[in-house]
């Protein structure tokens, strides 16, 4: 997981890209004959000095390694404070990625 | 009802695996499922939020790049990676986002945290033409939304 945070004017910008396939029940079907091997990200949430800052369910319906944008207050962070997130999939995956803020 | 017994396994062991890492957050895919699987637009936000009447101001939408502008159609290139902006002013507890063109019509659901600017950007796939429709829950209990029409040269869902 790709991730990219930048704190200005007290406002802390992110960026992350999550490596995921994303994919349908229609596009499983497809190429599996069975819907249940749809994949995709169902929940993303991100922590900053044990805060939660950002927090989202998700359906299929993201694009294949969805891009996110976010944009979290940032007086109770400095520069240098590490972003983690993390991701979950339908299948009970999950991956971690963290970031120092710049 | 196979399908639905995998899910509801597969939903209980993803709820397991999130409460850890998460205490304080909702899995709203856990706690309102219906809203996931609804076909039509107006079911999911029946689902999530209980009712379909929303006020059309306050929030903030852009798909594809093109500006938010009522009656006006935007064009998507591909429908594989429609970026999707949008934004709002409004003290909220949760925003969502839906689209009548695939499947099934939810999207994502945010939920607003003490440190949120509400201001978001994200990448969805749609099928064929369609609407896209943001909805704020204001901390006021109202709903308020924006939606944008949108034309999609090449579908995002054959894979």
């Amino acid at each position: 997981m790709k991730i990219k945070a930048k704190l200005k004017k007290g406002v802390v910008s992110v960026k992350a890209m999550a490596k995921h396939d994303m994919m349908t029940y229609n596009q499983a079907e497809k190429k599996t004959g069975n819907k249940d091997d749809a994949n995709f990200i169902t929940h993303i949430s991100a922590t900053c000095n044990g805060e939660t800052v950002f927090d989202m369910s998700t359906s299929q319906f993201l694009s294949k390694n969805p891009i996110f944008k976010f944009k979290f207050k940032g007086e109770a962070f400095k520069k240098g404070d590490k972003l983690l997130m993390t991701w979950t999939d339908r299948k009970g995956n999950t991956e971690n990625g963290k970031s120092k803020i710049k | 009802m196979q399908r639905r017994q995998f899910l509801n396994i597969t939903l209980g062991a993803l709820a397991l695996a999130v409460v850890p890492a998460s205490v304080k957050a909702e899995d709203f895919r856990t706690s309102k499922p219906a809203v996931w699987s609804a076909h039509k637009m107006d079911d999911a936000i029946k689902a999530m939020y209980g009712t379909t009447t929303t006020i059309e101001k306050g929030v903030k939408l852009s798909a594809a790049n093109v500006a938010f502008d009522a009656g006006t159609m935007a064009t998507a290139a591909n429908g594989g990676a429609i970026p999707v902006d949008f934004s709002t002013k409004i003290e909220a507890k949760t925003i969502a986002v839906f689209q009548d063109s695939n499947p099934e019509s939810a999207v994502c659901v945010y939920e607003v945290n003490k440190y949120s600017v509400n201001n978001y950007s994200i990448k969805i796939k749609m099928a064929n033409p369609g609407t896209i429709k943001v909805i704020v829950e204001g901390t006021d209990g109202k709903l308020y939304s924006a939606t944008q029409k949108l034309n999609v040269a090449k579908g995002g869902c054959e894979g």
